[in-house]
């Protein structure tokens, strides 16, 4: 598992094919095209700019209608909000995986195409949080994340307290 | 039929201005329920790639939070709701409240819109937290790498 969340974003930055396995659940290979949306926004018309500067979830509205909650990126342990964030509002298509477990289907996405423009690997959290810290430990950046060890200091692994 | 003088009329208008305020603004599709459940890392537990409940899986789920990934709620009859909002609090990536309430057991009462298949909740209040209850990890270790 480890291996394979890790070699993840070299599988995606491929330039030919469609989405990449995963070995998920009811696993589906997907490409279609929509427009990047601020998910609450869509639902509830509350819309700030810029979807939310990165604070809210995003996802993609289909020509049909149907919204579509990007639920993952390509980076392990990381959602899609920072992949989606620079086409908010703007028509993209997008590469990945949708997923079927206990009556939920969700989306995972692993590379976004603008119009007319390249595809480019859904990694932006790692590639964000690496410069962000400057750090050289992209490839398991939640065991040095330092809202993520507040937390588990406190609360232990576990969560039953400290240490635990 | 007697005619509304303007002193009236003004005072009509008024009226309805006054139920118009006092009209809370509709959120279309969504309906009002009060839920108890387990705030979860909703990626891992829709995909069912590691034991996603739970103590086994409370390191994972702040890691996953902290990440960006959706947060949810799971009923106890396996029903998945995404969290978009808590409190007054609209911002829902890593969002440091549901970080501090990630894998706990908790009281809501709010509003679910459902669409294309899945729920999504917008909690109005956390009416009662009861802590880490489902203690998995006896059975299940520390997902997801034993450690």
């Amino acid at each position: 598992m480890r291996k394979l969340l890790l070699i993840l974003p070299l599988l995606i930055a491929s330039p030919a094919g469609a989405a990449e396995s995963w070995g998920l659940p009811g696993e589906q290979a997907a490409s279609f095209a929509g427009i990047v949306v601020d998910i609450q926004c869509a639902l509830t018309r509350d819309c700030p700019k810029d979807c939310g500067a990165g604070r809210r979830q995003l996802g993609l509205l289909k020509k049909d209608g149907a919204l579509i909650l990007a639920m993952k990126n390509a980076d392990p342990f990381a959602g899609a909000t920072r992949d989606l964030l620079p086409f908010c509002g703007k028509s993209v298509t997008v590469d990945g995986l949708f997923t079927s477990n206990e009556g939920v289907r969700a989306f995972a996405l692993q590379r976004i195409k603008p119009p007319g423009g390249e595809w480019i690997a859904a990694n932006g959290f790692v590639r964000d949080w690496v410069k962000a810290h400057n750090s050289s430990e992209a490839e398991e950046w939640y065991r040095h994340d330092e809202a993520a060890q507040a937390r588990i200091k406190t609360e232990g692994k576990l969560g039953l307290g400290p240490g635990q | 039929m007697r005619a509304i003088l303007p002193r009236q009329w003004i005072l009509v208008l008024a009226g309805l201005a006054l139920l118009v305020v006092a009209i809370p603004p509709s959120r279309g599709a969504g309906h009002r329920v009060k839920l108890t459940g387990e705030v979860i890392d909703s990626w891992c537990q829709t995909t069912g790639i590691m034991f996603a409940l739970g103590t086994a899986h409370h390191q994972c789920a702040i890691w996953c939070a902290v990440g960006g990934i959706p947060v949810g709620l799971r009923t106890s009859d396996g029903t998945l709701y995404t969290i978009l909002k808590v409190d007054k609090d609209k911002e829902n990536v890593a969002n440091p409240r549901l970080l501090r309430l990630q894998t706990h057991e908790v009281s809501v009462e709010g509003d679910i819109i459902e669409r294309d298949g899945l729920r999504y909740l917008l909690i109005d209040q956390v009416m009662d937290d009861h802590g880490i209850v489902n203690q998995t990890h006896a059975d299940n270790g520390i997902q997801p790498y034993g450690e």
